[in-house]
């Protein structure tokens, strides 16, 4: 009962975000409503048992994947005037979008294949389960290939975010301790044996 | 297992309820004479200048990308760290090639120069 009033409140707030997200004026509100949004689905994971995902929810998308949502906001100097021109004009296709996903969404979590009927209500688990033991026992094991699949994913992400943005080392004067301490006297003074001149 | 996070949702209404009531009390207590000078936006006492909001270098997106990659590869860590002495060899070894692989992007991105800041 207590469980279900809890959902109902997280539930609400995603949604009520979520639509936030979309309908906000200013694109930082929107990433802070984003932020929310995270907040009620971490806490919708936990009441699934799911607390490691929860946990990196909160950790991966608002630690880091918002922030690099705020620095694209700032990056790209967002014109507000400019972002509301465009509304009517893609009203039908957004319309269109929202169609295809809810039709999609309802054929694959619809009421005829999902839902208790279909799926007994796992059992609660004791107050020691652990999530991320259970996590563990199958991703390093079962999902070997597909772990180390992401590895590689991961892999391409960092090569192709420098070769997208990286714009090669700036020519800054700086100074190299390591050159400046193996330095030798030799490199420095030259020592001319000459003759010394009379006084004129 | 639940149950191990109710002083969680406790804090966090306990949170929630603070900082809605100070907001509230505030916006009830204080007083409130506006006028238009006074709403105007202003800095330093001048009228705005400009948009707060200034475009800034597109390394900072960099870093921050490369800050979330290596956050996902510290996320895989800790399963395999709580059950390093169930998965055995093969587990260790699955993931020092997630890890090598990792490590072959931090040699490049070393190498290129990415991480350099001036």
């Amino acid at each position: 009962m207590i469980e279900q009033i809890i959902f109902y409140v997280f539930a609400t707030i995603l949604v009520v975000a979520g639509a936030m997200v979309v309908t906000a004026k200013s694109p930082i509100r929107s990433a802070l409503f984003l932020v929310l949004a995270f907040f009620a689905t971490a806490a919708l994971w936990i009441l699934l048992e799911s607390e490691f995902l929860a946990l990196i929810l909160v950790l991966v998308y608002v630690g880091a994947v918002m922030t690099l949502f705020l620095f694209v906001v700032m990056m790209l100097n967002l014109d507000r005037i400019a972002l509301r021109e465009g509304f009517v004009r893609y009203l039908p296709f957004g319309l269109i979008v929202i169609a295809l996903i809810v039709a999609f969404m309802l054929m694959v979590i619809g009421p005829r294949q999902f839902g208790l009927a279909h799926y007994a209500n796992p059992a609660n688990h004791p107050a020691n389960y652990s999530n991320i033991r259970e996590l563990g026992l199958v991703l390093y094991t079962q999902y070997a290939y597909p772990f180390i699949l992401a590895g590689a994913l991961l892999l391409v992400a960092i090569i192709a975010a420098i070769s997208l943005t990286f714009r090669g080392p700036r020519d800054s004067k700086t100074q190299k301790p390591n050159k400046q301490i193996l330095v030798k006297r030799a490199d420095r003074i030259r020592i001319v044996k000459m003759p010394s001149e009379k006084k004129q | 297992m639940l149950t191990n996070y109710v002083p969680i949702l406790v804090f966090i209404i306990v949170g929630i309820g603070v900082g809605l009531g100070l907001f509230t009390l505030g916006s009830l207590i204080s007083p409130k004479k506006p006028d238009a000078a006074k709403l105007a936006p202003y800095e330093c006492g001048f009228d705005a200048f400009e948009d707060a909001r200034i475009p800034f270098d597109v390394r900072f997106y960099l870093v921050a990308i490369l800050f979330i990659i290596f956050d996902l590869e510290t996320a895989f860590l800790f399963p395999w760290a709580v059950v390093l002495h169930k998965i055995g060899w093969f587990g260790f070894f699955v993931m020092m090639a997630f890890l090598s692989l990792l490590i072959v992007g931090f040699i490049y991105e070393w190498k290129k120069g990415a991480l350099e800041w001036e």
